[in-house]
């Protein structure tokens, strides 16, 4: 049976996905995926899950968002040329940051 | 973990659902992230009219975007108080429909001309910010989580909002007045926006000691003059004589607290406010007229096949 492995690296962050091991169940699931995945990186905590409960969709399915041009919900739209408070500074450069990556997929 | 244990780890994000956690906690913490998570409805379902009232075609299109991401905001949150054990999603939202949710003051009332429209979307969403900003560093870590989510998207509302303001106080002499007009009409409601002063606030004392609140009513009221007040005035808006504020000779501003309607301000948080209450109605009427949506997911009797799904972007 396969379990796919999410490593979270410190408390408070996300558990991302990060392979998979090979396990008779659950138990042997967590302490292979400990070995594996909790050693040499740093490791706050690991979710493992059966292959088979993991739904996938992709491209090949589905016409995924993100290829319209939808400036109006962007920040980098409103170009307002006035201080910002931090927070909206920072939204903004995730948003450009997202907005890049979606130019490169 | 006992309350104590508590306190001392409160720190950013450091409890999960892993965590065994007094019920004090749990409660606290699903009284605070349910009461946010109502005020994103009810916030969407007051900007929502807007979508078809707004002037031109970039603007409807950006408050539909918004209303979406609104309600958006609205479900992680319930998701986020959901996993603390105390209340179910489904509690939650027929406690809302029903009256007895409570949500932000802002969104009893009510909104119907668009010269409103910058109120809420640039200064109460730019207020809500200034607090959803901090909470990124709460101790429930699903909350966190969550605030990444809307304050990566919160930067569009507000700089959206702040957007239709110039427009309007750079439009005809009529616009500008009504404009002038609406924010007199909204300033002390988003003055208390961040509630009575701390002394009188009850929640914090706790909310704080265990790391759900990170930053005071007081500290956030500033935080927000600070930045809002100036804005306000670069595009002409007169801030009104009452409340009567000022900033002191080390830079706070002081707030004088007894211009403020705090009768109206704790009916209105009791839910018994007349306009909010036909608000807190329509939403429940519009939850029941989409009833049957709910009700054919939830047959599963859904005919396979047909059209594959389009993600929206
Ligand atoms: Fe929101
Ligand atoms: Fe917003």
């Amino acid at each position: 049976m396969i379990w796919e492995v999410f490593r979270q690296e410190e408390n408070g962050e996300y558990h991302t996905h990060c392979g998979n091991v090979h396990a008779p169940d659950r138990e042997m699931a967590k302490q292979f995926a400990a070995i594996q995945h909790g050693r040499r990186k740093p490791t706050n905590s690991l979710w493992v899950v059966p292959k088979e409960e993991v739904g996938e969709i992709d491209s090949d399915d589905v016409t995924f968002g993100g290829t319209t041009d939808k400036g109006y919900r962007w920040t980098m739209t409103y170009n307002l040329q006035t201080d910002q408070a931090e927070e909206v500074v920072e939204s903004e450069s995730e948003q450009e940051q997202a907005d890049k990556q979606r130019g490169e997929a | 973990m006992d309350i104590e244990e508590v306190k001392e780890r409160a720190g950013p994000r450091e409890f999960s659902p892993a965590d065994d956690l007094p019920e004090e906690y749990r409660k606290a913490a699903t009284r605070m992230i349910e009461f946010h998570a109502n005020s994103e409805i009810m916030g969407a379902y007051l900007e929502r009219p807007f979508i078809r009232q707004a002037p031109s075609i970039d603007r409807k299109l950006a408050f539909s975007a918004k209303v979406q991401d609104e309600i958006g905001h609205g479900q992680l949150l319930y998701r986020a108080a959901e996993t603390l054990g105390v209340k179910t999603r489904e509690e939650m939202l027929d406690d809302l429909a029903n009256g007895k949710g409570k949500f932000l003051n802002c969104f009893h009332y009510p909104m119907t001309e668009y010269v409103e429209t910058p109120m809420v979307a640039f200064f109460v969403d730019g207020a809500a910010m200034r607090r959803q900003a901090t909470l990124r560093r709460t101790s429930w870590e699903p909350y966190a989580h969550a605030m990444d989510k809307v304050c990566f998207e919160e930067g569009f509302h507000v700089k959206h909002g702040e957007d239709i303001l110039r427009t309007l106080m750079n439009g005809s002499r009529k616009e500008q007045q009504l404009t002038q007009e609406a924010f007199e009409e909204w300033w002390p409601r988003i003055i208390q926006f961040f509630g009575p002063t701390d002394d009188k606030s009850t929640h914090h004392d706790f909310a704080a000691s265990v790391g759900l609140k990170q930053k005071s009513n007081d500290e956030l009221r500033q935080a927000f003059l600070d930045q809002y007040v100036p804005k306000a005035r670069k595009y002409g808006l007169e801030i009104p004589d009452y409340p009567r504020i000022h900033k002191n000779d080390e830079g706070r501003w002081v707030v004088e607290e007894d211009d403020l309607d705090w009768d109206e301000f704790f009916t209105i948080a009791k839910n018994e406010y007349e306009p909010g209450v036909g608000q807190i109605d329509g939403r429940k009427h519009a939850q029941e007229a989409v009833q049957w949506v709910r009700d054919t997911i939830e047959a599963d009797n859904v005919p396979a096949g047909g059209q594959p799904p389009q993600a929206a972007d």
